[in-house]
C-alpha cells in the first residue's frame, strides 16, 4: 500500500505505481482520488546545475510532520553507482545540502526549477548527499510513454584508460588523437559483434573521448558512457574507434544491459525457492550474496568471476543448498549450508528450473538422487523414494505452504 | 593437668599419623626447583619478520621471553647437528616461534647475569620446535640434560596433576600446577599439520619452552599458553624430533598423508557401494607427502589403521588414551618407517594396503604454507612489483586476514580447481599432487607499483594476477625475469586475468633499465630483484 500526504491536508491519499525503474532509483505515482491534485501545481523541470551553484532540497528527513528545507551548493557531477539497484551506474549530482533518509524522492531546485530528486547519500562522510539529475528524470518519462519501461541502455564495453603515453605509442595511436582502450566486450550488449576488444573508441557521436574515458558534458568532463544513458533502448549510437591503424566509424543500437537480473538488487518479487528432501535450493542472486556471512569466495567466485575468467563454464544461474530442513531423510547434512550446486545424478544443471524439472522427471525406480558439485569433493546423496515420501511431512514440520514457488515467478527479463 | 596429657596424647597421635599420610602430602608437593637451575635456561629472542607488503624491508623488531630445555641428542657421524662445537651433543630446545626470523636469540641460566648468544641449529616449524646452540662452553658447564618420561594417561593412579615453571624474575624460580584436560590431537593453521599434544588448564604463568612435570618426571613442554590454558608438546613426540635431529637429512614428525570426511548418511554409504554400519571414514583428498599417500586414492573408504579399527568419526581405540582421533597412534605406537597396512574399501571392494608410516613434508600447494627465516621473493619492473600469492602475503592483512585479504586471492587457498588458471584460463592440474615447490605452479601477482613516471596511469593497480609476459605463461616468480628477456619488439607487455582494474600495461623497453635506476634509488630499495 503507498500513501501519500500533502501539506494541505491531513489525510493520506492512496496511491499506485504507475511505472517502476529499479535500474535509475525513479518511479512514477499515480493518486487514486483526483480531488488531490486540486490546489497542486506540476513542478517545471530544470536543467543540469551549474558547479558550486546553489540548490535547495526539500522532504521529511527522519519523517516528521513540518516540510524541511535545506540549502547547499553543487560539489561533484559524475557518473556513480546508484545505491538501490547496487551494480548501475548513471549521472549524479553530489550536493552538501543535507540529504538524509526521508529527503529521498524529494525535489532539488534551483530558481524555482527542479533540477533532480535527492535519492541517496554516504554516511561515511559528512555533508555529501546526491540527486538523480533531470536528463534521467526525462529519459524515464519518456521511456514509459508507451505504457512500458524498457531500462536504460548500455554500450557494454569494459575499458582501461590510456593515461600512459607509452601504451598510446605501443597501440599506434596518432599524436593528436585520444581514446580509451577497450578490454572486453560483454556478449549479447549493444558493442557485441560492433566493437572488438583491442578497439580504441576515439569518438562519440561528435565528443571527442580522452584518454581517460570522459567526454566533454556541459562544462564537466564525465565518462563517454553519459551517451547512452540520455538515448532510448533501440536508439542508434556512433562511435568512432582506432583499430589496426586505422579509425573506424560504427553504428551501434543501444540494447538494456547484458547482464542478468541476478545482479542486480531485486525488489517485489519472493525470492524463488525449491525444496526437495529437505534441501532448500536457490538460484545465486545480489540479495542473497549481500545477506551477513553469505560473501564466501566460492559464492563471490560464481556471481562475479566465473563469468569474467571462464566464461564457457558459467551457467545461467549458480545453483544453492541454502539450508537444510532438518528430517531423517537428510540427517548428516543437516548443518549444510552455502553448497553449490553442479550436477544432478551426473547432469548439469542450469537454472532452479531446470532443477525443477528434473527432479520431477526422475524415473521412479531412480534409487540416489546425487548432487555434486566442483566445490566439494564429497557429493551429496539422498535417498530418492524417502525424499518424496517425506516431502509432505518436512513442509507441513516447517509450516511451508509449497514446495517450490518457481511457477508463480514471472519470467524474469533484465529489469 | 588432664587436659594437659590429652593435648600430648594428641600431639603425638597427629606426629604418628602424619608418617602414614604424609606419602600422599607428598604426591601432592611441588617438584624440587634446585634440579631445573642445571636443566632449563630463560630465552629471550628478538625478532624481526620481513614485510610482505615492502618485501626489501623487514618489520619492527619485537621481543619474547620463554624457555629453552637442556636436551641430549643421539650421537650420529652424519647428524645435521654434528661438529657441534659443545662435543657432547647437549642442545637447547625450545618452541620454532620463539626463535622463528629471530635476529638474536640469548640464553640467561639461573645464577649467571650474563646472557649467552644462542644459534639456531635446526626449525620444525610444521611441529612447533626448534634446536639451539650455544658455542660458548661455558654455557654447558654443569648442565645436565632433561630426563623424558612418557606420559602417564589415565589409567594410571592420580593420573592429571602436573607442574610447570613459573619464573618471577630471572633469579626467583617457582612451580605452578595444572591439570591435564586430554591428549588430544592438535591442528597447527600454519603449516597444516596435526600433531598429538597435551591440553592443560591451570597452567598460565609458564610460558613457551618450559616443562611439564607429572610425579616428578618431564613429560613435555609448553608450547603456548593464554587464558589460564595451555597445549603441551609431549615427551614421546619430543623424542622422536631429537632422534630424528641426530640424523640427517632431518625428516619431520610421523603424520597423515590425506585429509577425511565422515560419511554423512546411510545413503551416502549406499552409493558408494559400502556394506551398512561398516565403520570407517571417506579419504576426500591425498596428499603427496604423508602416511598412506603413496597407495591411498580419493574416495577410498578406509576403515583400518595397522590393528586399530576406525569409527565412523576417525577415531580409534588408543590402548592408552581410549577413543581417540586416529592421528594419536603417532604419539607411541606408529613411528616414521613403520610398515603398516591400511584396510579400505575401494569401488565395492575391500583390500589391504601395504606401506610404511611416513613424515609430515609441506606438499606443492598453489599458496604455500607460512614459512620463516626466508626473505620474500620479488621482482620489480617499472615499478611493477611481481611477488607469488604466498601465506605470508595473505597474513599482511592482519589476524582476520581469512576474511579481510582480497577475495579474490583467497580463493585461491580453496585448491580448488575451479579457480585455477591457465594462458587459456582454461583448468590446469591439480596442483595438489605436486610432490616439490619446484613442479608447482604458483600464482604471480602485481602486488602494487611503485609510482615512477614510466608507469604513470597504471598506479592503482594492485593485487592483479599476472598471466602473461611477453605472451609467456607466467607460473612462477622465475617466468618473470624470464620473461622480460624477450620483448615484444619495443616494448613489454604484461597480461593480466580478468577482473584486474585493467587487463594488459605495456612498458618500452628502451626506457626500462633508466627507470628501474630511478625507483631503486627514489625509494631506497637495495635490490630490484630477489629469488
Amino acid at each position: 500500500m503507498l500513501l501519500v500526504n500533502k501539506i494541505s491536508s491531513p489525510e493520506p491519499f492512496l496511491a499506485d505505481v504507475v511505472a517502476i525503474a529499479h535500474d535509475s532509483d525513479l518511479a512514477l505515482l499515480k493518486v487514486r482520488d483526483l480531488n488531490f491534485y486540486q490546489d497542486l501545481t506540476p513542478l517545471v523541470l530544470g536543467g543540469i546545475p551549474e558547479l558550486r551553484s546553489r540548490v535547495r532540497a526539500y522532504g521529511y528527513p527522519m519523517g516528521g510532520q513540518e516540510l524541511s528545507r535545506t540549502e547547499g551548493v553543487v560539489s561533484r557531477i559524475e557518473f556513480g553507482t546508484y545505491v538501490h539497484p547496487g551494480i548501475d551506474s548513471h549521472l549524479l549530482v553530489q550536493t552538501d545540502s543535507a540529504i538524509n533518509p526521508g529527503n529521498s524522492g524529494g525535489p532539488v531546485t534551483q530558481s524555482g526549477r527542479a533540477v533532480g530528486v535527492a535519492f541517496q547519500s554516504n554516511l561515511r562522510l559528512n555533508d555529501v548527499g546526491y540527486f538523480i539529475p533531470v536528463p534521467l528524470i526525462k529519459r524515464f518519462l519518456s521511456d514509459i510513454k508507451d505504457g512500458k519501461y524498457d531500462g536504460v541502455p548500455e554500450i557494454g564495453v569494459e575499458t582501461s584508460s590510456l593515461i600512459n603515453p607509452h601504451f598510446r605509442n605501443y597501440l599506434g595511436l596518432p599524436e593528436n588523437s585520444s581514446g580509451i582502450l577497450v578490454d572486453r566486450v560483454i556478449p549479447h550488449s549493444s558493442a557485441d559483434g560492433v566493437i572488438l576488444s583491442g578497439d580504441v573508441l576515439t569518438k562519440i557521436e561528435d565528443g571527442q573521448i580522452d584518454v581517460a574515458g570522459m567526454v566533454r558534458y556541459g562544462e564537466q568532463q564525465v565518462t563517454f558512457f553519459i551517451e547512452a544513458e540520455n538515448r532510448q533502448i533501440g536508439d542508434l549510437l556512433k562511435i568512432q574507434v582506432w583499430r589496426k591503424g586505422k579509425f573506424h566509424n560504427l553504428t551501434l543500437t543501444l540494447k538494456a544491459p547484458p547482464f542478468g537480473a541476478e545482479m542486480r538488487n531485486n525488489y517485489d518479487e519472493l525470492p524463488e525457492y525449491l525444496i526437495f528432501g529437505g534441501l532448500v535450493f536457490m538460484a545465486l542472486n545480489r540479495n542473497y550474496i549481500h545477506s551477513p556471512g553469505n560473501l564466501t569466495p566460492s559464492l563471490a567466485y560464481e556471481h562475479w568471476y566465473r563469468e569474467l575468467e571462464r566464461p564457457r563454464t558459467r551457467r545461467e544461474q549458480a545453483i544453492l543448498i541454502t539450508r537444510v530442513l532438518p528430517s531423517s531423510v537428510n540427517s548428516g547434512y543437516t548443518n549444510l549450508h552455502n553448497f553449490i550446486v553442479t550436477t544432478l545424478n551426473g547432469k548439469s544443471i542450469n537454472t532452479l528450473r531446470d532443477l525443477d524439472k528434473m527432479l520431477k522427471d526422475m524415473p521412479a525406480d531412480t534409487r540416489h538422487v546425487v548432487f555434486e558439485s566442483e566445490w566439494q569433493k564429497m557429493p551429496l546423496v539422498l535417498d530418492y523414494k524417502e525424499s518424496l515420501e517425506q516431502q509432505q511431512t518436512i513442509l507441513d514440520r516447517y509450516g511451508i505452504l509449497a514446495g517450490s514457488n518457481i511457477s508463480v515467478q514471472k519470467d524474469k527479463g533484465s529489469q | 593437668m588432664k587436659i594437659k596429657t590429652l593435648t600430648l596424647y594428641l600431639f603425638a597421635w597427629m606426629l604418628f599419623s602424619a608418617s602414614f599420610v604424609l606419602p600422599s602430602v607428598l604426591r601432592a608437593e611441588a617438584p624440587a626447583i634446585e634440579p631445573w637451575f642445571q636443566q632449563a635456561v630463560l630465552l629471550k629472542s628478538y625478532q624481526q619478520s620481513y614485510d610482505w607488503l615492502t618485501p626489501w624491508e623487514k618489520r619492527e623488531i619485537r621481543t619474547q621471553s620463554g624457555m629453552a630445555l637442556v636436551v641430549r641428542l643421539p650421537v650420529s657421524e652424519n647428524s645435521e647437528t654434528a661438529g657441534s662445537p659443545t662435543k657432547q651433543t647437549l642442545h637447547l630446545l625450545t618452541t620454532a616461534e620463539m626463535v622463528a626470523d629471530a635476529t638474536l636469540i640469548e640464553a640467561t641460566r639461573k645464577g649467571i647475569r650474563q646472557p649467552f648468544q644462542a644459534k639456531l641449529v635446526l626449525m620444525d616449524y610444521a611441529a612447533n620446535l626448534a634446536l639451539l646452540n650455544i658455542e660458548n662452553l661455558e654455557f654447558w658447564d654443569k648442565l645436565r640434560p632433561v630426563e623424558w618420561t612418557p606420559v602417564k594417561s589415565k589409567k594410571k593412579p592420580d593420573p592429571n596433576n602436573v607442574y610447570s615453571l613459573k619464573i618471577k624474575s630471572a633469579q626467583e624460580w617457582e612451580m605452578e600446577s595444572g591439570t591435564i584436560q586430554l591428549m588430544a590431537v592438535g591442528h597447527r593453521d600454519v603449516s597444516d599439520s596435526w600433531l598429538p599434544l597435551l591440553k592443560l588448564s591451570g597452567v598460565s604463568k609458564s610460558g613457551q619452552g618450559f616443562p611439564l612435570l607429572q610425579d616428578n618426571e618431564t613429560i613435555g613442554m609448553i608450547l603456548d599458553t593464554g587464558s589460564g590454558e595451555a597445549k603441551a608438546m609431549p615427551a614421546e613426540m619430543l623424542l622422536e624430533f631429537l632422534a630424528h635431529a641426530g640424523r640427517y637429512p632431518y625428516q619431520s614428525l610421523a603424520h597423515r598423508g590425506f585429509r577425511w570426511r565422515r560419511l554423512p548418511q546411510r545413503s551416502t554409504a549406499d552409493y558408494f557401494q559400502i556394506p551398512p554400519e561398516k565403520p570407517g571414514i571417506w579419504i576426500s583428498r591425498v596428499f603427496p607427502h604423508g602416511t598412506g599417500a603413496d597407495v591411498l586414492m580419493r574416495g577410498d573408504y578406509l576403515t583400518k589403521i595397522g590393528k586399530w579399527p576406525l569409527s565412523h568419526d576417525g577415531k580409534i581405540q588408543h590402548p592408552e588414551w581410549g577413543l581417540s582421533l586416529f592421528d594419536l597412534l603417532f604419539l607411541d605406537q606408529l613411528k616414521v618407517g613403520d610398515s603398516l597396512k591400511l584396510s579400505v574399501i575401494r569401488d565395492g571392494k575391500s583390500i589391504v594396503l601395504q606401506t610404511r608410516v611416513s613424515a609430515y613434508e609441506e606438499d606443492g600447494r598453489t599458496v604455500p604454507l607460512k614459512r620463516v627465516g626466508h626473505p620474500p621473493r620479488y621482482i620489480i619492473q617499472g615499478g611493477f612489483l611481481f611477488q607469488e600469492l604466498t601465506l605470508n602475503y595473505l597474513s599482511m592483512w592482519g589476524a582476520n586476514w581469512r576474511s579481510r585479504a582480497p577475495i579474490r586471492l583467497r580463493l585461491f587457498l580453496e585448491q580448488n580447481e575451479a579457480v585455477m588458471i591457465n594462458k587459456n584460463n582454461n583448468i590446469i592440474e591439480s596442483t595438489s599432487g605436486n610432490k616439490t615447490d619446484e613442479s608447482t605452479p604458483r600464482v604471480v601477482l602485481v602486488t602494487q607499483v611503485i609510482p615512477d613516471k614510466l608507469n604513470i596511469g597504471y598506479q592503482k593497480l594492485s593485487n592483479a594476477i599476472v598471466l602473461e609476459i611477453n605472451g609467456r605463461q607466467i607460473q612462477r616468480l622465475k617466468d618473470v625475469s624470464e620473461a622480460f628477456l624477450f620483448p615484444e619488439a619495443e616494448f613489454h607487455r604484461i597480461d593480466f586475468l580478468p577482473g584486474s582494474d585493467r587487463l594488459t600495461v605495456v612498458l618500452p623497453v628502451a626506457e626500462l633499465k633508466q627507470a628501474n635506476r630511478r625507483i631503486k634509488q627514489n625509494f631506497r630499495i637495495p635490490k630490484l630483484q630477489s629469488l
